[in-house]
């Protein structure tokens, strides 16, 4: 899921060729992303638009050769004028006079050429690791230059960049998967890697050769007095281990245009895919120098008056710890009478805040939808968690950066992060960007790899598992206390994987421990039947209680689950089945059984699942949990691939002695009716889950203020 | 102590004294970056260094120009009422940038130094690119309650509080004034060096051309300012404290208002926020003055 779409979509067609551009926002000045096609396009500048587009009306272009334009095989289609065409083409079909050009690689000497010829339409020019033959090439480049056209026989490296070895079978691919390993030489940059590899595929061998050959970049003499014409303002952006242009370009472009050079060390040839928050307040910070950003009203508090404010991020993703974070903040009250809350939130998480009459921080409406790119990539009763995660770069990105302007406006003086990923990630990422007290909290430790993912997905957990270690060896003041939800033996016996430590000792050393925290006290088993009286259960109903938590993945257990409801009905008569498809799923949707009860949101469900007979649920933390708590009988159901139902929850789980785990895929209604016969009413025995997680927790964040 | 007072943070790199009508008036300039910003000279009851804590900083981006009002500092103290105008002090300002070799400035102006910022904008379009108002003088809305017991030309047996703002008390006891009146400038807690500082300005002068400097500048009436404000066409930044105790923050509501500019709320700040809050103060015309750098 993207974090933003495009407002507005279009083509403009020139002698037949069709040119996409999309176009995201409104402000001043209009920027123009124009992509280094069509090696890549638009989508390339994923992580920087969502942001930008909240400030300034942001245009993106593929450009031709690739993403939804047209895919030209004539060199001559592909020269710089008919690349400027196609440029002011855009910029006419989406209405801006006059635009910040924006351009990466190779696209910056169209950016320059259009400024210099057409000053009026261009108020600046920033060029992103500049391709600009104002200083030579590396060696490596200009040799696999001279032999382009050369026949070879299995190239390796640099001399895979020739025309014939890109027509053979997979050379094209081999090509661009040596390339952009050489541009992203950052650490743990797989996802940028995944990302450019899958844009360069859009396009092929044809396009590229045609592109290459056409492109007629200006070098030396002409380069140089091509950047001279440039009137406009220029920005520069160069990476100090970019091993595509060498910072010499970047250096001396902004020499010959008066322009600044920010150079961004240890950064590669990509730096708006792999530092996209540098790279978007850079942007940010030189279009309001053009426009000289009007001040604007504001109130300044004196510090020594400002009351004690706290940020609270619940995790977005479902409704899980939406309980458990008022809970905490109920008791931080309580400890800090004075501290005022706010909450930045999004749906479904709001639905509870909102319920709890707590405060909502306005700029929560800019945040992109977790649970809705979470929903989008479930399929069934599947989700691939850490895959999801990953893809949720572009989301996370546009969120942080959402947060980071609240933080810098609202002076806050603590942070709570309940598994607030885009915070912690970003601010171990851009620490200079820290704001305040900060207090990360999660319920587990450690990317595991799902069997059947293989080596890479194993390969894959341990890189982020080791960027994480990494984030908090190098800057231990950017959380300043990190709160496990639980307690040690919680935790799975397992490593980080490779030669990274166990998960255990490390969270020991770098956590502390607050208990489980279920954001409510159990019923006392005197109090059941007053419970039960009070939510309509009577005595002679064995009540069953279906649920599938706060996020959209639900729906192909509750159809299971419902289509096993009549066989049930039928061996017991008192059944009364209950189904809550959650804030996310409409009851409407679901097909209907006689006797069978369907509702949506259910305000503190936590007390009905306190009072019934049986319950079914996902594999989720905090459902299972509150049935632990309550000592209810529960049929659970872990998400295929996601590793944190399958492994740390059901190692939790395990420990407390609660539940009956179930594999989806290989129940059926019967069986679901079976163990709904042989489970519902009976007594069970839990090992006991402590009620003062709140406090502790609470306690440990009261320390910071 | 060094000869010549206190150690400061950054010397000038060029003073100077510009005579106009036989009263000379001393200013300094620092610093070499565009724009230049004028620091404007306020009431005569303090002197150029009021603007101590800003000097160091905004030089090292800016042309910094400042300059002694008359009556004040080491610019001369001619006695007479009429010597004290808004329109001269506007005048000196013209003078000072001349010397200073200044075409063009951002002002930066202070309580009662918005009298000759706004000439200066209304007047002088050319040599002004844009003004910063700092709990500005604005008589375009009434004086706060508590100064309403003023009289100054009156006799009072036993003036307290605003009556002691009174030409005949301050023959005899203006430095009892001084200490009320610099209690009033600083509501905010722990103010202590800021209001030692301000006394000592201010007994620099004595209670008869601090007289004289207040009469000049009752042609400033609400009409007359109205009418300047009407006229400033330039990008303006208003500041004002909510616990401003001499002007009320309703002034520089209505400064913005009339100006079109923006007004920050400074919460919680008295009337010499520049000095009690340079941090923020200073960073709030840095920005300001970076608009006009493209």
């Amino acid at each position: 899921m993207r974090a933003r779409l495009p407002d507005r979509e279009g083509v403009v067609t020139r002698d037949g060729v069709r040119v996409a551009f999309e176009i995201f926002g409104h402000g001043e000045p209009a920027l123009l992303l124009i992509p280094a096609s069509p090696i890549t396009h638009a989508r390339s500048w994923k992580g920087i638009v969502p942001a930008l587009a909240r400030r300034f009306t942001v245009v993106t272009t593929d450009g031709p050769g690739t993403g939804r334009s047209d895919r030209p095989r004539t060199p001559d289609r592909y020269a710089p004028a008919e690349m400027i065409a196609d440029l002011l083409a855009v910029l006419d079909a989406a209405d801006m006079d006059r635009a910040v050009l924006v351009a990466h690689c190779h696209a910056v000497p169209w950016a320059l050429r259009l400024a210099a010829d057409h000053p009026r339409r261009a108020a600046g020019v920033v060029a992103i690791a500049p391709g600009i033959g104002v200083a030579p090439p590396y060696p490596y480049a200009a040799e696999a230059e001279r032999r382009w056209i050369d026949p070879v026989d299995a190239p390796a490296g640099w001399s895979m960049r020739n025309r014939h070895f890109w027509r053979q079978d997979g050379g094209y691919r081999g090509w661009v998967e040596f390339f952009f390993g050489q541009q992203l030489p950052e650490q743990h940059s797989t996802r940028q890697y995944e990302d450019t590899v899958g844009w360069a595929l859009d396009t092929d061998a044809e396009a590229m050769i045609a592109e290459r050959e056409g492109r007629a970049a200006p070098a030396g003499r002409e380069a140089e007095a091509l950047c001279r014409r440039v009137l406009c303002p220029v920005r520069v952006l160069h990476g100090s281990d970019d091993r595509c242009q060498p910072v010499a370009r970047g250096r001396q472009l902004a020499e010959l245009t008066g322009g600044d050079l920010v150079v961004l060390d240890g950064a590669g040839h990509l730096p708006h895919s792999r530092d996209p928050v540098k790279v978007t307040r850079l942007i940010t910070g030189f279009a309001d120098k053009i426009t000289g950003a009007p001040m604007h009203a504001t109130t300044w508090t004196r510090g020594p008056r400002r009351p004690r404010r706290a940020l609270y991020l619940s995790s977005p993703i479902g409704l899980g710890h939406a309980r458990r974070d008022v809970a905490v903040a109920r008791e931080l009250k309580r400890l800090r009478p004075e501290l005022e809350i706010d909450w930045l939130a999004q749906h479904p998480v709001t639905t509870v805040l909102d319920a709890e009459g707590e405060h909502i921080h306005p700029a929560s409406q800019w945040l992109a939808s977790e649970s809705g790119h979470m929903t989008s990539e479930a399929s069934g009763h599947d989700l691939h968690c850490f895959q999801a995660l990953r893809r949720m770069d572009e989301i996370l990105v546009a969120n942080f950066m959402v947060f980071q302007e609240v933080v810098e406006e609202g002076c806050y003086d603590l942070i709570i992060g309940d598994e607030a990923w885009d915070v912690d990630y970003y601010w171990h990422e851009n620490p200079e960007l820290k704001r305040g007290q900060n207090v990360w909290l999660t319920d587990f430790v450690g990317y595991l790899p799902m069997p059947d993912g293989g080596e890479r997905e194993a390969f894959l957990t341990t890189d982020y598992n080791a960027e994480m270690i990494e984030h908090i060896d190098r800057y231990p003041w950017i959380r300043d206390r990190a709160i496990f939800v639980g307690n040690d033996e919680d935790i799975v016996p397992s490593t980080f994987g490779g030669n990274l430590p166990a998960i255990r000792d490390w969270t020991t050393r770098h956590f502390s421990y607050s208990g489980y925290i279920t954001g409510f006290t159990p019923p006392q088993s005197g109090q059941v039947a007053a419970l039960r009286a009070e939510l309509g259960y009577h005595d002679d109903e064995l009540v069953c209680v279906v649920a599938v938590g706060g996020s959209g993945v639900g729906r192909a257990l509750i159809d299971k689950v419902a289509a096993a409801y009549p066989l049930a009905k039928k061996a017991i008569p008192e059944l009364r089945m209950i189904v809550v498809t959650g804030p996310r799923i409409d009851p409407a949707a679901v097909p209907r059984h006689a006797g069978l009860e369907l509702h949506g949101y259910v305000h503190r469900l936590y007390q009905h699942l306190c009072a019934c007979d049986l319950a079914i649920v996902q594999g989720g933390l905090t459902t299972t949990m509150e049935l632990t708590a309550a000592k209810r009988p529960f049929l659970y159901f872990p998400l295929g691939h996601h590793f944190e139902q399958n492994f740390h929850v059901r190692h939790r789980l395990a420990r407390y002695g609660a539940g009956t785990c179930m594999d989806y895929l290989a129940t059926d209604p019967d069986l679901i009716a079976a163990r709904i016969g042989e489970l519902a009413g009976k007594a069970v025995s839990y090992r006991d889950v402590e009620t003062d997680g709140a406090a502790r927790a609470a306690r440990l964040i009261a320390e910071l203020v | 102590m060094k000869p010549g007072g206190v150690m400061r943070a950054l010397y000038p790199n060029s003073e100077g004294t510009v005579v106009r009508d036989g009263v000379g008036i001393r200013y300094e300039r620092y610093g070499q970056g565009w724009p230049a910003l004028l620091l404007l000279p306020t009431w005569s009851i303090v002197q150029s260094r009021h603007w101590k804590m800003q000097v160091a900083y905004l030089a090292r981006h800016f042309t910094v120009v400042c300059f002694d009002g008359r009556g004040s500092g080491r610019s001369g103290r001619p006695p007479e009422p009429a010597a004290y105008t808004d329109a001269q002090f506007a005048s000196d300002a013209i003078a000072v940038m001349d010397a200073a070799g200044v075409e063009t400035a951002v002002l930066v102006s202070v309580s009662c130094g918005t009298l000759w910022a706004l000439r200066l904008c209304a007047e002088h379009p050319e040599r002004v690119l844009g003004s910063v108002f700092i709990a500005p003088t604005a008589p375009l809305v009434p004086p706060l309650a508590e100064r309403r017991v003023q009289r100054f030309g009156k006799v009072l047996d036993d003036p307290v509080g605003w009556q002691t703002y009174n030409a005949h008390y301050w023959k005899t006891h203006y430095p009892e004034f001084v200490t009320f009146f610099m209690g009033r400038i600083f509501t905010e807690p722990h103010s202590t060096k800021q209001v030692e500082d301000a006394v000592g300005w201010a007994l620099e002068i004595d209670g008869e051309t601090l007289a004289a400097a207040h009469l000049g500048l009752e042609c400033c009436d609400a009409a007359a300012t109205r009418r300047l404000a009407a006229r400033v066409a330039c990008p303006v930044l208003v500041m004002h404290g909510t616990h401003d105790a001499v002007r009320g923050y309703a002034e520089g509501e209505a400064l913005a208002d009339f100006t079109g500019g923006a007004l920050v709320t400074l919460a919680g700040a008295g009337h010499f926020p520049h000095a009690r809050d340079p941090v923020r103060v200073n960073l709030l015309i840095k920005q300001f003055a970076d608009g006009f750098r493209r």
